[in-house]
């Protein structure tokens, strides 16, 4: 630690004249008396009179008033401005992973993050004068939150805003962003990582000609132990003659180096726990546990949503496993009942077009036309996938759907060219997860129309695009301009493939809503029209409220595990989070950082995140001080 | 011719002469009254007669009224000795005048009192010990030898009037009045030493002489007092509210004194405060 001026020392060459000062006596007069008995008696008196005797400068009271100015000005914290050189910047990298939700410390209710969060803070404060301060969260992806800047009030805002991510985190992609944010800084300038390492090898960090270096948050020792769940699926059971008969597959992992007994207890909104089994995890250990259940659906047709959770056995079911992660200690499935998809056939499909769809054994086929659709009294959207086979309505309805060979001139707004003969299929798309382990090399077409306007083309032929995908708030509408019974598209495996790609993606969104599920802490981004007002529940029971803005509402969540129930309007929908991953719940410190410096690489001293003790240490200082200065002023009464 | 004996302290010492009779009352032969039962004139007690007592001292109208025969006491007359303890420790140096000018004043006094009355007086001066003193002598022809004596001696050493005193009795001298002339301003206390004459049958009369500075000082100045016995240094300022102190510490030392006085009945004269020493000297004795 150097010290930002050190001419600024001579400054305590004032101590001296100071002390000579408070050393050199009154003058006073001799004066011989007979005896001074009397006086040494009055003024004993007035010692004792008076609550406050005369300020006798000494020796020792220079010295206690020197060691509560030390005392001050080490409360004062000076440490941070003799770090950081005046103008020189500071990168703070936050580990947002998933396991920095694990607690701090065994009895504390401080977590890992909260503690980097506080360690940021002090860094913000510490910054001297013209020193610059950077925020990068290491997430799944390396982001600046806080741009180089002396705005405490905008670091803090900026800081507000961290929560931790679901997923791991890449400390080595953020150092290097934070890198190369501080090109160019001025000497002394450094990247602070703040982590809880609890990460597997050894990650190389490159702050170029930068310094890195690692503040570790969290205590590697027993307050690491934890036991989570890393993996939960319902399934049907494929025996017996009851549909709602399901199994629920959990799996536990235990990252300690002691067993663990655990409750595993499944329950359903609505009906409580449906099954509960009691499991022993071996240190190091994963257990593999499958709860039978029926899980039938409720009154409104809705299946139910599996909570499972684990708790300790020797604590009720709901109370935890009051380990290190509470995220991994719940998990939330869809039960096989959302599996069932209703599909609405408006008009004549094709057989091969029903073929494929009936080939997904839990698809539900429905015929109708556009006229009962028109004249239905029930004014709620058709739950399920809605193929229009021609013909379609003016407006596209909620929900997904798809349209095979419109007639019309337009499709949902969207218009539509004449019919081309024999097109020749020149691309497709095949990212898109409709086309995933589809293909087109070898399908011919009969005719086609061709899809115009701004929509996102699917398949292109030489005469334009023949099937392209409407994305809407309130769902997808795929447009295959041409017929496919009119091709040699269902002569190949690609055509079932195609369709059970898009009943997957129907499914999906029906058992959400529309919102994808994901991991603890993503954001939820509910599709929603502009303007709209999108409140969300979340498990705890509080409530988000957030207005739609380019067809998605973003939600930002903390790390929580479970179902947030989401409103958009009248429509009710469900997102699930879950942790479900066995690095993160694996929140023991492990990880090696290496440093590549200027020419060679250096290995990063682990720096466990401070526990400041100066407020004990001060306050010892106190306390002696107190004890040293009654000592001293009263030895002299007795 | 001593500068104790100022002609007008001689003629305020005839004066004192003629007052000290009715306290050191007797005849030319010198007499004082004794706790002993003796032959003199002033009548006791009675007692009942013995075998073998002197018939001359049977009450015999004692003996017409209740025909039983006893005898008439008388009280015992002895000579009467004055011994003069008179401070010379270094603190009687200070003082205007001093106070051992004081103090050899009051010895003079009471010494021409005593020898002029045909008392036996003896000086004793002392500090820390006793120094060499004037040995008991009778008689008015001796009161120029006292008054040089008394003139010759110097102030010198620290108080100890326990040492003092504990030094005098191991002469054992005869039981007589002991005039403690001392400003008393000594650490080890002056009680147990007046007590432990009284306890040896002396009658300890005390003179207490102090400066009017050191019962009622200037203010003024930030001083260092130093103690001329001791050597002990007091840093103090002269303020009003030390001044204030001293006062009150200096008043309950000497209302302290007096009640001791009182309690013992030992005889107290203040000199050196208000009243001149020879009018508080005067009052002693009218007193007495």
């Amino acid at each position: 630690m150097g010290l930002l001026s050190p001419l600024a020392l001579l400054w305590a060459g004032l101590l001296a004249p100071l002390v000579v000062l408070y050393i050199l006596k009154r003058r006073r007069q001799p004066r011989e008396i007979g005896s001074t008995l009397l006086w040494e008696l009055a003024l004993r008196d007035l010692r004792a009179e008076r609550p406050w005797k005369k300020l006798i400068p000494q020796v020792a009271l220079l010295l206690q008033a020197l060691a509560i100015l030390a005392g001050a000005l080490a409360l004062a914290r000076p440490a941070g401005a003799g770090r950081v050189p005046a103008g020189a910047r500071i990168a703070v990298v936050i580990d947002t992973s998933a396991s920095m939700a694990a607690r701090a410390a065994v009895g504390s209710d401080d977590t890992r993050f909260s503690r980097a969060i506080r360690a940021a803070r002090d860094l913000a404060r510490s910054l001297p004068p013209g020193g610059e301060m950077m925020i990068v969260e290491a997430a799944g992806n390396a982001a600046v939150i806080a741009a180089p800047t002396r705005d405490a009030s905008a670091l803090e805002r900026a800081l507000a805003t961290l929560r931790v991510r679901g997923g791991g985190s890449d400390l080595e992609a953020a150092v290097s962003v934070a890198a190369e944010r501080m090109r160019g800084s001025p000497s002394g300038s450094r990247i602070v990582l703040i982590t809880d390492a609890a990460m597997s090898g050894e990650l190389a960090l490159d702050g170029r000609s930068v310094p890195v270096e690692v503040r570790k948050v969290g205590e590697p020792n027993a307050s690491s132990d934890n036991t989570g769940i890393v993996a939960v699926d319902v399934r049907p059971r494929s025996e017996g003659n009851t549909p709602d008969r399901a199994d629920v597959f959990v799996r536990i992992a235990r990252f300690a180096r002691t067993p663990a007994d655990v409750y595993v207890t499944a329950s359903v909104e609505g009906r409580g726990v449906v099954a509960s089994r009691r499991v022993t995890v071996g240190p190091g250990a994963q257990e593999s546990v499958v709860i039978p259940a029926d899980l039938p659906p409720d009154p409104s047709g809705r299946a139910p949503i599996v909570r499972v959770e684990l708790s300790l056995a020797s604590a009720a079911p709901g109370e935890g496993t009051g380990d290190a992660l509470t995220l991994d200690d719940v998990a939330v499935a869809p039960s096989p009942g959302v599996r069932r998809l209703p599909v609405f056939v408006v008009g004549d499909a094709s057989e091969p077009v029903v073929r494929a769809l009936r080939a997904d054994r839990d698809v539900e086929l429905f015929a109708t036309t556009l006229t009962a659709l028109a004249e239905r009294d029930d004014d709620a959207p058709l739950d399920g996938l809605v193929v229009y086979a021609g013909p379609t309505p003016a407006e596209a309805p909620p929900g997904d759907s798809l349209v095979l060979a419109p007639t019309g001139e337009s499709v949902f707004g969207t218009p539509l060219g004449p019919e081309v003969r024999r097109p020749q299929l020149v691309r497709w798309e095949e990212s898109d997860p409709r086309l995933r382990f589809v293909s087109f090399a070898d399908v011919h077409l009969a005719a086609s129309r061709t899809v115009r306007g701004g929509l996102r083309p699917l398949i292109s032929a030489d005469a334009g695009a023949v099937a392209a995908v409407l994305v809407r708030p309130s769902g997808e509408t795929t447009l295959l301009a041409f017929d496919p019974a009119r091709s040699d598209w269902p002569t190949r495996p690609s055509f079932v493939v195609f369709f059970r790609n898009l009943v997957e993606r129907a499914r999906a969104h029906r058992a959400t809503g529309g919102v994808p599920p994901g991991r603890t802490g993503e954001p939820l981004r509910v599709p929603a029209p502009d303007g709209t007002s999108v409140t969300v529940t979340t498990p705890a029971g509080e409530t988000l409220r957030v207005v739609s803005r380019g067809g998605v509402a973003l939600v930002p969540t903390d790390a929580e595990p479970g179902v947030f129930a989401v409103r958009v309007g009248e429509r009710q929908l469900f997102a699930l989070r879950n942790l479900l991953d066995e690095h993160e719940s694996d929140v023991r410190p492990r990880a090696r950082f290496t440093v590549a410096g200027v020419g060679a690489t250096v290995r990063v001293a682990d720096r466990v995140e401070t526990q400041e003790a100066w407020p004990y240490v001060a306050g010892a200082l106190l306390l002696l001080l107190v004890l040293e200065a009654l000592w001293a002023t009263r030895k002299g009464a007795t | 011719m001593s500068s104790l004996l100022e002609p007008e302290f001689l003629r305020r010492l005839a004066r004192l002469r003629v007052l000290a009779r009715k306290r050191f009352a007797g005849s030319a032969g010198g007499a004082r009254r004794s706790m002993r039962r003796g032959s003199s004139a002033e009548f006791a007690d009675h007692r009942p007669y013995y075998a073998g007592d002197d018939v001359r001292r049977i009450d015999w109208n004692a003996y017409a009224r209740l025909e039983e025969l006893v005898l008439r006491l008388y009280v015992a007359e002895e000579d009467l000795t004055l011994y003069l303890l008179v401070d010379t420790s270094r603190s009687l140096a200070f003082g205007t005048p001093t106070k051992l000018e004081v103090a050899k004043r009051i010895a003079a006094a009471l010494g021409y009192l005593g020898l002029t009355g045909s008392e036996r007086v003896a000086v004793v001066p002392f500090s820390s010990a006793l120094g060499r003193g004037f040995a008991p002598a009778r008689g008015s022809r001796r009161v120029g030898a006292l008054l040089r004596y008394l003139d010759g001696l110097e102030a010198n050493g620290e108080t100890d009037l326990t040492r003092a005193v504990d030094q005098f009795l191991a002469r054992s001298p005869r039981p007589g009045l002991v005039a403690v002339i001392s400003d008393l301003l000594d650490p080890g206390g002056f009680e147990r030493p007046l007590d432990r004459l009284a306890s040896e049958r002396h009658e300890p009369v005390i003179f207490q002489v102090l400066d009017r500075e050191e019962i009622d000082p200037t203010p003024g100045g930030d001083l260092v007092l130093v103690d001329s016995e001791r050597g002990t240094k007091v840093e103090v300022s002269l303020d009003a509210r030390a001044i204030a102190a001293y006062r009150a510490r200096a008043a309950a030392f000497l209302a302290g004194v007096q009640a001791y006085a009182k309690k013992r009945g030992f005889g107290y004269v203040l000199a050196g405060g208000e009243v001149p020493f020879e009018d508080a000297l005067i009052s002693y004795l009218r007193a007495a």
